[in-house]
């Protein structure tokens, strides 16, 4: 009978541990199956490929990311356990009270959500002027470490006994050694944990990182958050199945490979079996790394040699990187490039002034709202000829948000709307749309794309009521947010990047989409053999046109360069190149007439901008009108 | 020991703590109880009580607590069955737990985008046994999955340690004065591991309850939680005064969750390993 009984209870647990594990590492079997597809699309299969492995270790950036990851990992870790550990033996000696006080201000970090422990950090590092970067990263992260460690020293030491250090005393060891010799040996186990707690800790943070970190540098989260936009590459998949599958051989080599150790007694085993495991397991993967990490550092330390500097910020995604290096090496020049994620998130860094950049790329309205502030310097086009090459046409278009053309050459342009799903109109029993009134038709339901953005929301409502898209009358934002409220019913998501995996995955009939991402589109639909086509219409009200530009801002310390770089990317060979790249429409007339007529003929991608006389281009409209913006969108989503 | 002189080893870390942590706090105030303009106000504050930020916090403490409580329910006979493995590869069943945090907690979080699409692998694969399709993607349903995904270490960490330190001759004490295998879970691992549980709450509630990075990705921006506002008032609204003021509402539970550890968790035995 108890056999019976045991077998079926140890059934049970296995049945559980397993479901668990599934649980746990769905997602991460999801991860390497994407490090070999051949389409970087997130939801189809394009087949069986190692190129993202070799993309990989050849991306400066992923490596630049990883390498910082692991430095600041290991870092923090290390100052943290040094700073923790101490504290903790002085915590040990404190009398009730102060010590309840001092672990009360030690768990803030560890219990306080990271957004508020990293917003409060960034906030004290600007208002003291420190400059955001590496060195506001590893402060944060030794701050939200060193909890960790206290909680993993801190019982250690209360086991360990007064008697045998004032014992070791008394038989002439002074404190030191007594200390060495005594005390620490037996919180070490406590000390190894907490550092690779830490280390753990500091390898998985975004959100801290996010808030503390300067431009000009990332972790993989952030390098990951800012792919977001225009798609996660799967190289980032591949790194992951690299680190992942090398941690669990460590870990199978080091569990099953040596002699089985003396058993332990058996609760003092699993007492400590955790521990160990984690210890044990942990220890190598991050001499791993760390091996990894400083052979990468020795690298680059001898690779980055330069005397003339050139500091670029821009979208992610939003160049052909092999055009950075070959600008590299025609002019000399070394650049520093970093990303941004959205307009918003880039304004605070020029207006601080924190890091000098040389040539940023805004889109209209932000451009507007910068030299409005006085952040941009005039362009002098004398040394930036090629700027002839862009189409006199877009210059004009410019003049709404940079009057005179003084500070603004544009890289890219297109417009904003809807991408259908043929197939799944066809089962819906509904003709193409033609207009944004169209998105309000209930058979929609739960099918429609939105845009996750505020002005792009309003822009689809208040065009659909004939209303500039501009508009800061409240009367008219109002009837626009009823609008917007009245269609949230329908709308599936409201999506920034996704809306293309999203609608090459079938997920939805109707998509609202930027229309740099349709040349894309049809070519991985194509290639992926897809049986339903993905058409773009712009709505009949008129829509938005937007243009990013380049601009150097007012603090630039090599405008020279800056202009050397824009001048450049107007170069009708480098901007067929990039155009190639990243697919957004060009607006760069040389390079158009170089490109491949299947090019030139898709009207969806480059239509006609004097036909579109309904559309505008965004402007900014001030700090009133943005919150005024802000609430009622607020209003929509919190519905 | 020199008790006195012990304790000055606290003072580095002592003065770290006032700079990394009581100063930038205290910056929070500075702008939550300020506008624009630098004048006093109360108003980013008491702006927790306009509907939309009523609710967004009323929706955010529901779905973690839902979370929590999933949490607990998968992680304690999860930590008990780990307990009863002992040791050898017992060890490696543990820390295949917590592997999964190495892997970037972005990447694992939109692969679970790719798991629960409509056309995606769970739904191909309930398509292929013939079940109905799975439509949580882009619900509360999601969000709290993804909590429950992210935050499940948490739980079971706290909670297996406290598990792991009772003395087996307890249990076998119980079982000997006539306890069922019922009552000893009851009246002995429960109450014996208090500790970890409330430890284990905090670690899971508190990030849950401000996160607004597994909203975005499996709620479809659709759902907005009290994260997802703060957030947007620094990043995107600019309104970062705003966002200070909510972000003070906000320190409020987490000051409840610290009393709660300080009376049940007092050595800080929950979290170590």
């Amino acid at each position: 009978m108890k056999t019976i009984q045991s077998r079926l209870k140890r059934f049970f647990e296995d049945f559980y541990l397993v479901f668990t594990l599934i649980f746990l590492y769905a997602p991460i079997a999801v991860m390497m199956v994407l490090s070999f597809n051949s389409s970087k699309s997130r939801s189809q299969w394009g087949g069986f490929t190692f190129e993202w492995y070799r993309h990989m270790f050849e991306s400066a950036a992923i490596m630049d990311a990883l390498y910082n990851t692991l430095l600041i990992a290991f870092l923090s870790a290390l100052i943290a356990t040094v700073l923790g550990t101490v504290a903790a033996i002085g915590v040990n000696g404190m009398k009730k009270l102060p010590q309840t006080l001092f672990m009360g201000l030690n768990n803030i970090p560890m219990l306080n959500s990271d957004i508020v422990t990293g917003i409060s950090l960034m906030l004290m590092f600007i208002a003291f002027g420190i400059s955001l970067g590496f060195k506001t990263i590893l402060l944060a992260h030794i701050t939200f470490n060193v909890p960790y460690v206290m909680l993993s020293v801190l019982p250690k030491l209360k086991q360990t006994s007064r008697y045998a250090y004032e014992a070791a005393m008394d038989l002439g060891a002074g404190p030191v050694q007594a200390f060495f010799k005594v005390v620490f040996p037996d919180i070490l186990p406590g000390v190894i944990s907490g550092f690779l707690m830490a280390f753990t800790m500091s390898l998985d943070d975004f959100i801290i990182t996010h808030f503390t970190r300067g431009a000009g540098i990332n972790t993989l989260s952030t390098l990951i958050y800012s792919e977001v936009r225009r798609g996660i590459k799967p190289s980032m998949y591949a790194l992951s199945t690299v680190i992942f599958t090398t941690v669990l051989a460590l870990l199978l080599i080091t569990n099953f490979a040596p002699a089985k150790a003396p058993k332990e007694d058996r609760r003092e085993g699993r007492q400590t079996s955790f521990g160990t495991a984690f210890r044990r397991t942990a220890m190598i993967g991050a001499a791993f790394l760390v091996c990894i990490g400083v052979g990468y550092t020795s690298f680059r330390h001898f690779a980055s040699t330069h005397s003339d500097e050139l500091f670029v910020y821009n979208w992610g995604e939003y160049i052909d990187e092999s055009v950075i290096a070959q600008f590299e090496e025609e002019t000399g020049i070394h650049v520093t490039y970093d990303l941004f994620d959205t307009n918003e998130e880039m304004y605070p860094v020029i207006e601080a002034g924190a890091i000098q950049y040389d040539a940023v790329c805004p889109s209209d309205y932000m451009i507007q709202r910068m030299a409005e502030n006085e952040l941009l310097a005039e362009l002098n086009y004398d040394n930036i000829p090629n700027a002839a090459n862009i189409g006199e046409e877009y210059f004009t278009r410019s003049e709404e948000f940079d009057p005179g053309n003084l500070y603004a050459v544009p890289y890219c342009w297109g417009t904003v709307g809807i991408l259908y799903n043929s197939r799944r109109l066809e089962e819906l029993g509904i003709s193409p749309p033609t207009g944004w009134a169209d998105l309000w038709d209930p058979r929609y339901r739960g099918e429609i794309l939105m845009q996750d953005s505020v002005r792009d929301a309003f822009m689809v409502a208040l065009k659909r009521l004939g209303y500039s898209m501009n508009s800061t009358d409240e009367a008219e934002l109002r009837e626009a947010r009823d609008l917007l409220l009245a269609q949230k019913p329908l709308v599936q998501a409201y999506v920034v990047d996704q809306v293309r995996d999203k609608m090459l995955n079938g997920e939805a009939a109707v998509g609202v989409i930027y229309s740099g991402e349709l040349l894309y589109l049809q070519e991985e639909a194509e290639a992926l053999g897809l049986d339903y086509e993905l058409t773009y219409v712009i709505p009949t009200e008129g829509t938005n046109i937007w243009i990013d530009s380049w601009v150097i801002p007012y603090n630039a310390r090599n405008k020279e360069n800056a202009e050397k770089w824009i001048n450049f990317l107007c170069r009708p060979d480098i901007a067929k190149k990039n155009f190639e790249y990243i697919t957004y429409a060009t607006p760069n007339a040389a390079a158009f007439a170089l490109l491949a007529p299947a090019y030139r003929e898709n009207t969806q991608v480059f239509p006609d901008v004097s036909s579109l006389v309904n559309s505008e281009v965004y402007r900014y409209l001030g700090t009133e009108a943005d919150d005024l913006y802000g609430a009622l969108w607020k209003e929509i989503k919190a519905q | 020991m020199n008790k006195k002189k012990t304790s000055l080893l606290a003072l580095p870390y002592g003065l770290w703590m006032a700079g990394f942590i009581a100063i930038p706090l205290f910056m929070v105030f500075c702008y939550g109880l300020t506008d624009r303009s630098g004048t006093f106000t109360l108003a980013n504050v008491l702006a927790i009580a306009t509907p939309e930020h009523r609710k967004a916090l009323v929706l955010s403490l529901l779905l973690s607590a839902v979370s929590t409580f999933l949490c607990l329910l998968i992680a304690f006979p999860l930590a008990l069955i780990l307990r009863g493995r002992r040791i050898g590869r017992g060890s490696f069943i543990l820390f295949v737990f917590i592997l999964p945090m190495w892997m970037n907690f972005l990447l694992r979080t939109m692969a679970w985008q790719t798991l629960l699409e409509k056309n995606g692998v769970i739904n191909a694969l309930l398509g292929i046994l013939g079940l109905p399709a799975l439509s949580i993607i882009n619900t509360p349903a999601a969000i709290v999955l993804g909590m429950v995904y992210n935050f499940l270490p948490f739980m079971v960490l706290p909670v297996y340690n406290t598990l792991a330190k009772i003395d087996d001759n307890v249990i076998n004490a119980a079982r000997d004065l006539g306890a069922g295998p019922f009552q000893t879970l009851i009246r002995i691992l429960l109450p014996l591991s208090v500790p970890g549980i409330i430890s284990g709450i905090t670690m899971v509630f508190i990030p849950a309850l401000t996160t607004f990075v597994i909203s975005n990705l499996l709620g479809g921006s659709k759902i907005l939680l009290i994260g997802n506002v703060i957030e947007q008032e620094f990043t995107r609204g600019s309104n970062w005064n705003l966002g200070a003021g909510l972000s003070m509402v906000l320190m409020i539970f987490i000051l409840i969750s610290m009393t709660f550890v300080a009376k049940y968790d007092k050595n800080g035995e929950g979290t170590a390993l």
